[in-house]
């Protein structure tokens, strides 16, 4: 697409997101708040100034009493295989260039364009509008994992990477691999704090990692996959509904369409 | 010598190849370049080694047993204790936050003296103390002139609270906040039996709740994600089915096979009507007063079920056939949001678990008898007495304490018809709250008490509700000096008490809970270190409570009125805790928009009541009223308004001060026929547009 390449890569870090285990607490996304040092804001339930690297849709089955079912949606970054965001940056302050396939996003080059915003059919990157502001003594709370940005920037998920790295050091301490982390060795915030268990994270190539076959299930898709963006996020729900939603009626555009894999 | 143009040339040449070898140019630009990558005006991380301690987070009302990361000793994180056997790993999304909670903008700095309505004066440990004992003084030994509220449930707090309270001569005037424990044991001796109930939700294959939120809200929410999930393997077949019957399609719903929409006025009604189709499909049980049982189920006929529900009857047959097919059924019962129903709606839940032959069982429901307690003249748990009765007798004047001591409650916000609530407290002359957060109680205290946070303090956990065997957690601090200058509270009792010449055997609350473990046979130190103490269950037979099921009366709703359902969501946080600053992101624009709460009610309540989506209405009951906008959603049960709880806060922090409102004003509190309980989970309210 638009001359740009798709990068093929040994490893690719995604995600299995089993939706009929989710309930939508939120603990997913307070550890990624938390790991990434997202200030608080006084007007949270402005959703167009918030910074939601993972957000945690409501989805809803429209039907009326006693057949209303919801379902709740986690949404961290795809991690694209082939990003939209990534050729429209003017400055290469996101790029998808890295083993491991995480789309990466490089704060001090980003001019604040917004140009990726709006290619990115997942609204799954953030504007600062703000500089971040702590309250007084909560910046002894930062975590040392991610920096802080300042107003004018793009900021997303970005799968932890300080954690990736940490992974990868560890391996080269304790004489392993870093190349060929073990299932569990990296995982982001949002899947180590699931309390059912919902997020798998691992390396969708690496047959010893459960995300292998998990992201091949006859009940896993992924969101938007007419778009052939292949998200390196897939989901997975038994109840036809939402898949469908996550499709988006790929194939027809109208509700009950077939799934089309890319 | 003079410079010709050759020279001049050469010089400049070699001048400029000269600054290609220098490196002043090339550290010149680099340097720039991460001088203009270098925002200064932003925090800064901070930097040393990272490492992870054990701890006991109870900012959650059951308590995550966590890992505290720490950066240079700076908690940032909480993460799951993979090692701990209740949390498995798991967190729940108000400990998520804790870290940052030790810097919430809403913490009590020091401790703090009233000196005028809504001011405070910071003042000293020792002249707080030293006013704390003033005022206990004159009181010692004049029956029911000192009181005492508790909120935690779980700690040897209690203990040493109800211990001092009974050697100042005030033995009965120590209170509990309500909450599900409360009703659940009560209900358990209504069935003959004693202790506390205990559900195995691991070892159930059909686990149907009866309001009980239990994969968000009720009893050990981690615990129970843990085991929901474990029965659900990503990509393989589920193990065990989860129903929820009950009056919202919450987060517990979401997830559940089946969600059966039952008004809070009707679940009573909702579970013996199953008992009724339960015996007609053969289930019989030993209890010597199945006689009555099955006579009083059968007037719950499928009839009176759809009148009360507004659910058709053939989703019972459905149950019934489930549970039926089932090898190990489980049911759950308590109030949607984990207070208020009395205790009958508690036993015609259980009834189904004896009915079914489920008790005692694994993958059943468990009788927890009471723990050895640290100190022996403290108040039994089981016999606790609630705030919100004490406190309603404070407002007659049939009680007249002078001191009222808080400890981890916020009974000024938290209790049913809160105006009157905090009327009550009003009228007692010197209140002191032990709290570590500016809350709505410690707002309205004569002396405020910072309590430390649960990483700077010694803390433990016995027997959280809803856990299925005996269990103990405990904790020790996790930083060397607190952030604020705060006391524990217990030392601080221990010390007055002191000081009253009262010596409860105790010095600090360490030594407290480390003679609590040792009671247990528990080793202090590896439960410290993240581990947990497990005990026997006893055995112990229930009846069917029939003769208390007989006196329960059935709520009656006229045309203009519609049953409240109060929603909890952790996340938003509790009673205790209003919305921590990392979770306000959490918090839908369905759910609160600017300042204004929206309440939520299915199309065809909406039709009736007369309003759409977006209309700004008023929801009345009693003395208390409420304003927010009305959202229309389809997954709140038949004439009902559900409403989120945690909102309306008057104390606090920027986050959360004055955002959407309080429900706790438009819960009405109503006695329990038969029990004499107070009760307001099936509180109802007017609703009118304006």
């Amino acid at each position: 697409m638009h001359g740009h390449v798709e990068r093929e890569f040994k490893i690719t870090w995604g995600m299995v997101i089993d939706l009929d285990k989710c309930t939508g607490c939120g603990a997913c996304m307070t550890a990624c708040q938390v790991e990434n040092n997202i200030a608080p804001m006084l007007d949270a339930s402005n959703k167009l100034r918030t910074l939601s690297w993972l957000l945690v849709f409501e989805m809803s089955n429209k039907k009326a009493a006693p057949d209303a079912e919801i379902a709740y949606l986690p949404r961290p970054c795809m991690q694209c295989g082939n990003p939209a965001c990534v050729p429209v940056c003017p400055v290469v302050a996101t790029d998808k260039n890295e083993e491991g396939g995480i789309v990466s996003q490089i704060y001090p080059r980003c001019i604040g364009c917004r140009y990726c915003m709006a290619a990115c059919p997942y609204h799954a990157r953030y504007f600062n509008w703000e500089d971040p502001i702590f309250p007084k003594g909560m910046e002894k709370a930062l975590s040392p994992n991610t920096s802080t940005r300042p107003r004018g920037v793009v900021e997303k998920c970005n799968f932890c990477h300080t954690r990736f790295v940490q992974a990868k050091d560890k391996a080269r301490q304790t004489g392993g691999n870093p190349d060929a982390l073990p299932d569990g060795a990296y995982m982001p915030a949002c899947a180590e704090v699931c309390p059912t268990g919902a997020i798998s994270f691992g390396d969708l190539k690496n047959p010893e990692h459960k995300v292998h076959e998990l992201a091949k299930g006859k009940n896993a898709f992924r969101l938007l996959e007419k778009l052939e963006l292949h998200p390196q996020v897939y989901y997975v729900s038994k109840r036809e509904w939402v898949r469908k939603l996550g499709d988006n009626y790929a194939a027809t555009g109208k509700p009950g369409a077939e799934k089309k894999h890319s | 010598m003079g410079l010709d143009r050759r020279g001049f040339v050469k010089f400049v040449v070699g001048g400029v190849a000269g600054t290609l070898f220098t490196p002043v140019i090339w550290q010149g630009l680099d340097d720039a370049a991460t001088w203009s990558q270098n925002w200064g005006w932003i925090p800064r991380l901070n930097k040393g080694e990272v490492k992870a301690t054990s701890a006991l987070s109870k900012l959650c009302p059951t308590g995550c047993a966590v890992k505290v990361k720490t950066v240079g000793g700076l908690p940032f994180a909480a993460v799951g204790n993979t090692e701990n056997p209740m949390s498995k790993g798991g967190v729940c999304p108000v400990c998520a936050a804790g870290a940052q909670l030790m810097y919430s903008p809403a913490r009590v700095k020091s401790p703090m003296k009233k000196v005028g309505e809504g001011k405070y004066e910071p003042i000293k440990w020792e002249d707080a103390e030293a006013m704390l004992v003033e005022k206990l003084t004159p009181l010692k030994g004049q029956d029911g002139k000192i009181a005492a509220i508790s909120g935690d449930e779980t700690g040897s707090a209690n203990e040493v609270l109800s211990a001092m309270l009974a050697g100042l001569g005030s033995g009965g005037g120590f209170h509990v906040m309500p909450g599900e424990m409360f009703t659940a044991t009560k209900g358990v001796k209504l069935m003959g039996g004693n202790g506390q109930p205990g559900f195995d939700i691991e070892g159930a294959d059909l686990v149907l709740m009866i309001g009980a939120d239990a994969l968000d809200s009720w009893g050990p929410t981690v615990a129970n994600q843990k085991a929901f999930g474990a029965t659900r393997p990503t990509g393989a077949d589920a193990t065990a089915q989860f129903i929820y019957a009950g009056p919202v399609l919450n987060n517990t719903a979401s997830v559940c096979d089946k969600f059966l929409a039952v008004p809070p006025t009707a679940t009573t009604a909702f579970s013996l009507a199953l008992a009724n189709q339960l015996i007609s499909a053969g289930a019989v049980c030993p209890a010597s007063d199945f006689g009555d049982y099955k006579a009083l189920a059968a007037k719950f006929t499928p009839e009176e079920f759809e009148k009360a529900t507004g659910l058709k009857s053939e989703v019972l047959k459905d149950l019934v056939a489930k549970i039926k097919a089932a090898k190990a059924p489980l049911v759950i019962a308590g109030a949607s949001f984990g207070q208020g129903a009395g205790a009958l709606d508690f036993v015609a839940g259980a009834s189904l678990n004896v009915l079914l032959g489920r008790v005692g069982q694994k993958g059943g429901m468990t009788l927890l008898s009471a723990a050895p307690k640290a100190i022996a003249s403290a108040a039994d748990r089981e016999n606790a007495k609630d705030a919100a009765s004490f406190l309603a007798q404070v407002a007659t004047g049939k009680a007249t304490p002078a001191v009222l001591l808080v400890y981890e409650a916020n009974p000024a916000y938290a209790l049913p018809q809160a105006g009157d609530m905090a009327k009550a407290m009003g009228n007692i002359g010197f209140k002191v709250s032990f709290s570590t957060y500016m809350d709505e109680t410690a707002a309205m205290a004569d002396l405020i008490l910072p309590a430390p946070h649960p990483y700077e303090r010694f803390d433990d956990a016995m027997n959280p509700y809803g856990v299925a065997k005996p269990t103990y957690l405990a904790g020790k601090p996790v930083i060397a000096k607190p952030v604020m200058d705060v006391k524990d509270p217990v030392d601080v009792m221990l010390a007055a008490a002191g000081k009253l010449g009262l010596s409860l055997g105790f010095e600090t609350y360490a030594d407290v809970i480390k003679a609590k473990a040792k009671a247990l046979g528990a080793d202090f130190d590896a439960l410290a270190a993240g581990g947990i103490w497990n005990g026997e269950l006893k055995g112990g037979a229930l009846s069917l409570g029939a003769g208390a099921l007989a006196k329960a009366a059935p709520v009656k709703l006229d045309g203009k009125t519609v049953a409240l359902a109060p929603v909890s969501k952790l996340a938003y946080g509790t009673d205790n805790l209003a919305t921590p600053p990392a979770n306000l992101l959490v918090v839908r624009d369905s759910e609160l928009l600017g300042k204004d709460l929206l309440v939520q009610m299915n199309a065809a309540t909406a039709k009736t009541l007369g309003v759409t989506e977006g209309n700004k209405i008023k929801l009345t009951a009693g003395d208390g009223e409420v304003k927010a906008l009305v959202h229309v959603n389809e997954g709140v049960a038949a004439g009902t308004v559900a409403m989120l709880m945690g909102f309306g806060r008057s104390a606090w922090d920027q986050f959360t001060k004055g955002k959407g409102d309080n429900v706790y004003k438009i819960l009405t509190v109503s006695d329990e026929a038969g029990t004499g309980l107070k009760v307001w989970a099936g509180s109802t309210v007017t609703v009118a547009k304006i």
